[in-house]
């Protein structure tokens, strides 16, 4: 039995430095002067310094680029929310199909698909030039995310509600709406939860529309750093204080909410 | 990754997974249960939205397929299919298919294999597992942006830490992502690194809730080890491993992100994957008709390579 035990640590130990080694690296960096790191990849005795963070902050505004990535991943998250809710429950008790199939086309059509006619669309009414209008553009491309991630991770918690409590509230004269926000709503909080926190992460997470469609006062964490590559940056201390940045909020969705996340990834692929 | 979307149980599920999108009996309709009666209309909004969003973007990318819109801004016009001819002369198009093919079938093949071993080890129970399966399931949702520039800085040809680490072991240094024959597989490399724990969560989740009663009988029959997990457990995962399986094929047929992080389709074209060589024709060449060609095209291959997955799964199921 310890022998047993012994070789899954091993594996573990092996799993370890493959798939974490790398976001170590990138935490473990990001805390080093840009010149240890050149001078010597592994040298685990150079200081820590917050000096990479500091100057993103100084020199390149990364303040307001966390801001743009708060409000587009944040309203996409909460307009996803709004729309997908009502929208699962309803899947839910009417044993709807059709939406659900198209929600299915939007996860497999190309980003760039999306992207071509939504940049039309904003050089036509003059996104690029506004600040407003490229924020509305960029959340509402992001629910093209967070619409059918929401609906698919709602339908199961929904579908957990037992028939019979919304039965009795019929004999109350409850109508639809009441059904819905007063009993059923309040059963899906935990859904809600876990729906709000994974949109919230693939929204920021999300690169090609901001790619596209941000203008240089709306530019969301992920293009700004892109950007960074495009000027031949050879800070590796900066971009991987800026790729920390970007990782914070998968690894504290990690680190706090694991068990929502497995149940999002793994959803109803295992029943 | 808006990545990890999978089947909720009493829904039908992604991909044609079953013949549920047809009309259902006509008696049915009569019984709909008092608790479903005037719910239809929250749906509205999100229909709504979904139709604006989704079907208005692929219809007008058909059009724009059909037509010929300029750079400027101007379109003159219906063009009937020669944009996709232009596609299928074009030595790019045939090439870029080929990538696409090639990253699709090494990730895919190495990403369930590894993933099997990773779901097989996250699924004993053992103390410090949910650590462990923590710290796997990083990758798969850290940003593709953070994850380019780290990697960029691992294959970085003299600084990157894969160099220094081959050094030391005396092999020569590799430029990964200069050469347009290592290219190809450093990025495949990066993609299977991202996505191996996502096969292997799923995978192990789906050991977990195997029943044990054909092991035992197996087992009793004298087959242990090897023979036990190749001839019952593989068989009896099946199901779960082909939903992964098929997750992991939309999302590679239209790789993008950490694609056009590292190394914008080069060198020499050598990553130029279809949904790469589709954004640069729109966004850099500027030729929005024979971008949303190729996005056309690219989302065909989509749902044929889904379809061909979903015939097979149902094929085996019967």
């Amino acid at each position: 039995m310890t022998r047993r035990l012994s070789g899954v640590y091993a594996a573990y130990l092996v799993f370890t430095i493959v798939f974490f080694g790398p976001v170590l690296f990138m935490l473990w960096s990001s805390l080093r002067d840009n010149v240890d790191i050149t001078g010597s990849l592994f040298d685990l005795g150079s200081p820590l310094t917050l000096d990479n963070f500091t100057n993103l902050f100084e020199r390149f505004a990364f303040g307001r680029h966390i801001a743009n990535s708060f409000i587009v991943a944040g309203g996409s998250t909460i307009l996803g929310l709004a729309l997908g809710a009502p929208a699962a429950y309803v899947i839910v008790r009417r044993k709807l199909a059709a939406l659900g199939f198209v929600t299915l086309l939007a996860r497999m059509a190309p980003g760039v698909l999306f992207v071509l006619p939504l940049f039309v669309l904003s050089i036509r009414i003059g996104g690029p030039d506004s600040v407003a209008l490229n924020y509305a553009l960029l959340i509402v491309a992001h629910l093209i995310i967070t619409l059918p991630l929401c609906i698919w991770l709602l339908v199961p918690f929904f579908e957990e509600i037992p028939i019979s409590i919304e039965e009795s509230t019929l004999i109350d004269g409850a109508n639809a709406w009441q059904r819905f926000h007063k009993i059923a709503l309040p059963l899906a909080l935990p859904g809600l939860s876990v729906a709000l926190t994974l949109s919230f992460v693939f929204s920021w997470n999300y690169f090609l529309f901001a790619l596209a469609l941000a203008n240089e006062r709306t530019m969301p964490l992920t293009v700004i750093a892109f950007n960074f590559i495009g000027q031949g940056s050879n800070d590796f201390g900066g971009l991987m204080a800026a790729s920390a940045l970007i990782s914070a909020p998968a690894l504290l969705l990690t680190i706090f909410a694991q068990r929502w996340l497995v149940r999002g990834i793994t959803g109803g692929a295992v029943k | 990754m808006g990545d990890l979307m999978t089947k909720p149980s009493a829904t039908p599920g992604p991909v044609g997974a079953g013949p549920a999108v047809g009309t259902p009996p006509r008696r049915r309709r009569r019984r709909v249960d008092p608790t479903a009666r005037g719910v239809l209309p929250f749906a509205l909004p999100a229909v709504l939205a979904t139709a604006v969003l989704v079907l208005v973007p692929i219809g007008y990318t058909i059009w724009l397929s059909v037509s010929d819109r300029q750079a400027d801004g101007t379109n003159s016009g219906f063009l009937g299919l020669a944009n996709y001819a232009e596609m299928f002369d074009s030595p790019q198009f045939w090439s870029s298919l080929k990538i696409t093919l090639f990253l699709f079938v090494v990730c895919l093949l190495l990403e369930t294999v590894l993933g099997l071993a990773l779901g097989y080890v996250m699924s004993l129970d053992v103390p410090g597992q949910r650590i462990f399966q923590g710290m796997m399931l990083i990758p798969a949702i850290t940003a593709s942006v953070a994850v380019g520039l780290v990697w960029l800085l691992i294959m970085d040809p003299t600084l990157g830490a894969a160099n220094q680490i081959l050094g030391a072991v005396g092999i020569d240094p590799v430029v990964w992502l200069g050469d347009p024959d290592v290219a190809p597989w450093a990025i495949a490399l990066v993609d299977i690194w991202q996505w191996t724990p996502f096969m292997a969560l799923i995978i192990s989740a789906g050991i977990r809730s195997l029943p044990e009663e054909p092991f035992e009988a197996a087992a009793l029959d004298g087959a242990s080890g090897w023979r036990l997990a190749w001839n019952v457990g593989l068989p009896l995962l099946r199901p779960v491993l082909t939903v992964a399986m098929l997750l992991r094929t939309v999302d590679l047929v239209r790789f993008f992100d950490t694609i056009y992080i590292m190394t914008q389709g080069g060198p020499v074209n050598s990553t130029n994957t279809l949904n790469v060589y589709g954004y640069n024709a729109g966004f850099v060449d500027n030729q929005p008709s024979y971008a949303a060609t190729l996005q056309i095209a690219l989302l065909a291959l989509v749902i044929m390579i889904a379809g061909l997955f979903t015939w097979f799964r149902q094929r085996a199921a019967r």
